[in-house]
């Protein structure tokens, strides 16, 4: 069983750390709203572990004028991404 | 109605009480649930284990005292409560100061919790 | 793949009702199904058709009424959260004897054990608050 996990509050919402000890090996983050700010800052997004997918929304991302070319550990899907990727995993567990 | 078949809900509840109302709504869901004969687990984290402390009055500020109700979650047909240790901890609280005993454990536990459950209501 | 979609929050004060909005309006789009919308607590407030919107903004109620009506959607809003919020429908506004309907035709008022059908009867349930 894997879970997608959508969080979509800024960093300072603490929802990353609050989320990760029930965060599973090949469950997905991804960040939506503000929670893309997550993807913005190069310091937090260095920590994200290998064994879970990251991703970032990309109308939320570009909305906010976010540079999007070094985020290397995340992967920018787009809506009806979104809604394949709530598809692949098993289920959905909103953080906000 | 369609067919009711039985699934596993769990309910995180992670934010304090009175300050919104999203224990309450965690909690009618969670109730609701029971209701329906579904399998509930309920997980108290972060500031949601403030929920549990004794001695709650909310009459004064004209809310429901929801430790109340929490003291009673079994009678509804919720058994299987958990909290999370470390918010505990990290709050200087212990289960002595909690209005019932739910089952202690860590981030791993917890998510076994979850990989078992067919939908999670997160608040 | 059958979807539930449960709505948190009033439309404008946050963005999650937009990205519910937007996000149910996708997958519709990408002919997947919606098995129920379900608004909830703050969430009643998308349901209010006599909000009135300044014309260069979205009207995100008459959008979510169009939503429900283009693709005939089961669409329910929670009965405790949508009188306490002042969105009553035919039946209500007569037991509360209220002069005025504020709920949209194309959503029903419901009880919890709605949401507990919904998720029992969909693949996956997405909450956005």
């Amino acid at each position: 069983m894997s879970t997608l996990h959508t969080i979509s509050k800024s960093p300072k919402s603490h929802l990353l750390r609050e989320c990760l000890p029930l965060v599973d090996k090949g469950d997905g983050i991804l960040f939506i709203e503000d929670g893309v700010y997550y993807c913005a800052n190069n310091k937090l997004s260095d920590d994200f572990e290998s064994d879970i997918t990251w991703y970032g929304l990309k109308e939320d991302l570009n909305a906010r004028g976010l540079e999007l070319d070094d985020i290397k550990a995340i992967q920018i899907i787009n809506y009806k991404n979104f809604v394949e990727i709530c598809e692949e995993f098993d289920k959905v567990i909103s953080w906000f | 109605m369609n067919k009711l078949q039985k699934q596993t809900f769990t309910f995180i509840s992670r934010t304090a009480p009175y300050g919104s109302n999203r224990p309450q709504l965690c909690l009618d869901t969670a109730l609701a649930a029971a209701v329906f004969e579904q399998q509930v687990n309920y997980v108290f984290m972060e500031d949601g284990v403030y929920q549990l402390l004794k001695n709650q009055d909310a009459k004064a500020i004209h809310t429901k005292t929801i430790g109340k109700t929490l003291e009673t979650l079994d009678l509804y047909g919720i058994e299987n409560t958990y909290v999370c240790n470390e918010s505990l901890e990290s709050r200087g609280l212990s289960l002595g100061d909690l209005v019932i005993k739910p089952k202690l454990t860590k981030g791993d536990e917890l998510k076994t919790v979850l990989n078992s459950s067919d939908t999670v209501i997160n608040l | 793949m059958k979807f539930t979609i449960v709505v948190y929050a009033a439309p404008y004060s946050s963005q999650a009702a937009a990205t519910a909005f937007n996000f149910s309006k996708t997958l519709l789009d990408e002919g997947h199904e919606i098995y129920r919308l379900f608004f909830f607590s703050d969430g009643a407030h998308n349901t209010n058709k006599i909000a009135r919107v300044p014309q260069d903004e979205i009207n995100l109620q008459a959008s979510w009424d169009e939503l429900i009506r283009d693709y005939d959607l089961d669409s329910a809003v929670c009965v405790s959260s949508a009188i306490k919020r002042g969105i009553v429908d035919e039946q209500e506004a007569e037991r509360h004897e209220l002069s005025t309907v504020s709920l949209f035709k194309s959503s029903e008022i419901a009880g919890l054990g709605q949401l507990i059908d919904a998720a029992i009867n969909s693949d996956r349930l997405l909450n956005f608050g």
